[in-house]
């Protein structure tokens, strides 16, 4: 029997007349593992929040949703609250308790259980995701990834059979996101729990998956398994495509230019993962030459960038305390006007405290750094800009100090909403819009201040593929019209398509910049999935499309 | 509290400094004659100079008379409030947020989670606000050099600050429902198991409350600072009852010093 069944189901938002939700029927069966994914606002949380009974949102609906054959409606509350379980975007948001070991007990302390019973599972919970070690400590001390883990164990401890996820892994770093996605993969093998995500990260969600769902305009456009969903995007030209992993990206573009499709068996095997992408290669490319690619050589020669500098930073050195260890050491760089130069490393390296010190938030102890021009600078919560309750007004705001005429303004207000393609959404509140119109409004904000130098911190953090597209566009853009752009990322992807210059930055420095290029033909593990799948026969290929185009 | 006996009050201010100095070290000392010492000087100057009860005249300033027993009350009730000030400020460090929870939550569970939810709330409002004031500072704005520019930015940035916690909130509201909020009987979970030892204290400090009570309300402890300065005769009953509280106020210090010296022991 299916676990969940939806059944026709239609979703109107109050004051809304197109449906959120358009006609949808599908099932899901025992221990399945479905990944939901689509643009932004496509109607992904919608359709996830049917499928919980207290997270239903307000508004018409029809059709309906069985859980083990009982509609949700009428189904029991306390069974509703333990046997589906339900985890949203924002690991701050979702926390409820103060400690650790509260926040596991909350949901088994509403189900009304004793302190025994409690005791023993919490105790397992802790032991299972590993968290006995911060198990007495402030919620507030612990890390984004940690926090989302304990969202999911506290979740767990309920010992739901259904597990629905809603963009569980926007807000952290890969690194994070990758431990809590196979955390989720452990709880699906080990414990049978059917899970239902959604997300826009696939590249290691898709070899998790039984079967991918793509939704677009409230509809399924595909229900099929990973294998199939490649080729199947790939010819309805669909926006999501842009959102698949590399490597099913370049077999669904190669043979659609007319390469023979991967059989195995008799059956045709699209690869989902970079080994089987490599399988594959080496199959139709015969065995790659074991002499390391010229490229990869240190003595590669650089191409100096030109134009004027208008980020230098000389020799700097900065610590938060007198005691604490250096967290710049030794930061030497410089920006050109014009260009988008990415900073890339891992957490704690420094890169947010770089940003901090070139837009003079705080002052390094050693060394120097010289900015020519105005700068502004673009937080990592966009919330943290938002004061007014029309977009319009929002970004009338910005322009508060500045000593124009109102007529100007205004001017001034429509085309950045026009640049930012928010034009239809002026009237509505800020709060009310989706997370990339949010980084849209917020970015428009800032950019009415007219800088000369913008500086982004993860701003591709929780966007959907395609509005990637749309960023990296208008950030081209406005390199066009000579506005220089610093990006601190974790975004290996994007910077590798998108960016003029790239730098690694490691322990408190840049240890080596480039063209992406330059960058990435040096590296071999922190590089773009493409070229780890492809860099034996086509070390100078960087980005699928690259790749793809290698190939045929 | 509830007695000016200068004996009682006396004993009570020692042993809060010596507890508060066993809790915090050294500097409990500074923090102790920095809160106190005001406390003693303007509340027996302000009771000499403006109470003029008392038979015993030590001198005149122009016509306000000086007498001794409102120097004498002053000093007393300025010695209460400081030990007040002492015991609870050793009260904050004992009692962390989880064990007022776990009492909160006994009488009643929602309101041991309301509490809860405070204590979580309010770093992460701390949070928040450096991370607003950090996004506008960016913008180039709180470079306000006047009192009112400087007001009107403070007061964005808190606007900016509830509506983002508001919404946030509802959130958490959708994440308290998704995990049965709401459900009828709910139990309030804990850390903390009532041990034999636990209880053996608890059994002491009932009985030596009981006799304080009883001391109390015979009147053993009354003492009259006006007109003139009546205090009780020391009779056995009330040594007894001095000794019972004695004990009351050694046993914290006393407990904290059997631990340490089992620490070195142990070393």
């Amino acid at each position: 029997m299916a676990v969940i069944e939806v059944k026709n189901l239609k979703f109107i938002y109050p004051t809304q007349s197109a449906p959120a939700i358009d006609d949808i029927s599908f099932s899901v069966e025992e221990s399945e593992f479905i990944v939901v994914c689509g643009k932004s606002g496509c109607g992904k949380s919608t359709l996830l929040r049917h499928l919980k009974k207290n997270m239903m949102p307000y508004g018409v609906m029809e059709g309906e949703v069985l859980f083990e054959g009982t509609d949700l409606k009428i189904l029991d509350d306390r069974e509703s609250a333990s046997a589906i379980g339900f985890v949203q975007q924002n690991p701050d948001n979702q926390l409820v308790t103060d400690k650790v070991w509260h926040e596991l007990a909350f949901g088994l302390e509403s189900l009304g259980l004793d302190n025994q019973t409690i005791k023993r599972r919490v105790a397992e919970m802790a032991s299972y995701f590993d968290i006995q070690t911060w198990f007495r400590q402030d919620v507030a001390s612990l890390s984004g990834g940690q926090k989302q883990l304990l969202n999911l164990a506290s979740i767990m401890a309920m010992q739901p059979r259904v597990l629905i996820l809603d963009e569980p892994t926007s807000q952290l770093d890969p690194i994070a996101a990758s431990e809590f996605l196979r955390t989720v993969y452990k709880i699906n093998r080990d414990l049978g729990v059917t899970v239902i995500i959604s997300e826009h990260r696939l590249e290691e969600l898709i070899p998790m998956a039984d079967r991918i769902m793509v939704m677009d305009k409230g509809r399924i456009v595909a229900l099929d398994s990973p294998r199939n969903i490649g080729t199947f995007l790939e010819e309805g030209n669909h926006p999501m495509f842009y959102g698949l992993p590399g490597v099913m990206k370049i077999y669904a573009k190669a043979v659609k230019k007319g390469l023979k499709p991967n059989v195995i068996d008799g059956e045709e095997l699209a690869p989902i993962t970079i080994r089987e992408g490599r399988l594959w290669l080496e199959k139709i490319l015969g065995k790659p030459s074991r002499t390391i690619p010229e490229t990869a050589k240190d003595n590669a020669p650089k191409t100096e960038p030109e134009g004027e500098t208008v980020i230098k930073a000389k020799d700097v050195f900065y610590r938060y305390s007198k005691d604490s260890g250096d967290v710049l050491r030794d930061l030497n760089f410089d920006m050109k006007k014009g260009e988008l130069l990415c900073i890339l490393g891992g957490n704690g390296s420094g890169k947010s405290t770089t940003l901090k010190a070139i837009s003079s938030l705080i002052k390094p102890q050693r060394g120097k750094i010289e900015v020519k021009g105005r700068q502004a600078m673009l937080p990592q919560n966009p919330q943290a800009l938002f004061t007014e309750i029309t977009c319009e007004e929002e970004l009338l705001e910005a322009l508060h100090y500045t000593k124009i005429s109102d007529k100007e303004k205004v001017d001034a207000v429509n085309d950045m909403l026009e640049l930012m393609e928010i034009s239809h959404l002026r009237k509505s509140h800020p709060y009310d819009l989706s997370g990339g119109e949010q980084q849209r409004l917020a970015l428009g904000k800032i950019l009415l201040l007219k800088p000369e130098i913008l500086l982004l911190d993860e701003p591709t953090k929780g966007l959907d593929p395609f509005f990637k597209l749309t960023l990296a566009e208008i950030l081209h853009k406005l390199n066009r019209d000579g506005v220089s752009i610093l990006m601190v990322s974790h975004d290996i992807e994007f910077c590798a398509e998108f960016a003029d210059r790239c730098a690694m930055f490691f322990d408190g420095g840049v240890i080596s910049t480039g063209t992406p290029h330059e960058f990435f033909e040096g590296n071999s593990f922190y590089t773009t999935s493409s070229n780890r799948m492809a860099r034996q026969w086509f070390p100078r290929a960087i980005t699928w499309e690259e790749v793809a185009a290698c190939l045929t | 509290m509830f007695s000016t006996d200068p004996y009682f009050v006396l004993v009570t201010l020692i042993f809060a400094w010596a507890y508060s100095f066993m809790l915090k070290g050294k500097k409990s000392l500074r923090q102790n004659i920095l809160l106190t010492l005001p406390i003693l000087i303007i509340m027996t100057a302000v009771n000499t100079i403006f109470v003029h009860n008392g038979a015993t005249i030590l001198f005149y300033i122009s016509d306000l008379r000086i007498t001794l027993e409102a120097l004498l009350f002053g000093l007393v009730s300025a010695m209460i409030l400081s030990s007040v000030i002492i015991w609870f400020s050793c009260f904050s460090v004992i009692m962390t947020s989880d064990k007022l929870i776990y009492i909160f939550g006994k009488a009643r569970p929602v309101m041991g989670l309301t509490l809860s939810m405070v204590f979580r709330f309010i770093p992460l409002l701390r949070e928040r606000f450096n991370e607003i004031r950090l996004g506008q500072k960016a913008m180039g704005r709180e470079e306000e050099q006047h009192f009112f520019g400087k007001v009107r930015q403070f007061v964005k940035e808190l606007s900016i600050l509830i509506s983002w916690s508001l919404e946030s909130s509802i959130e958490t509201a959708d994440s308290m429902e998704a995990r049965g909020y709401g459900l009828k009987r709910r139990t309030s979970f804990h850390l903390f198991r009532l041990m034999d030892r636990d209880k053996l204290m608890m059994a002491i400090f009932i009985a030596c409350g009981a006799v304080l009570i009883t001391a109390l309300i015979m009147g053993l402890t009354d003492i009259y600072y006006y007109p003139i300065i009546v205090l009780d005769k020391w009779s056995p009953l009330k040594a007894i009852a001095f000794i019972v509280y004695v004990i009351m106020l050694v046993i914290p210090v006393v407990m904290d010093l059997d631990i340490k010296k089992k620490w070195q022991l142990s070393k």
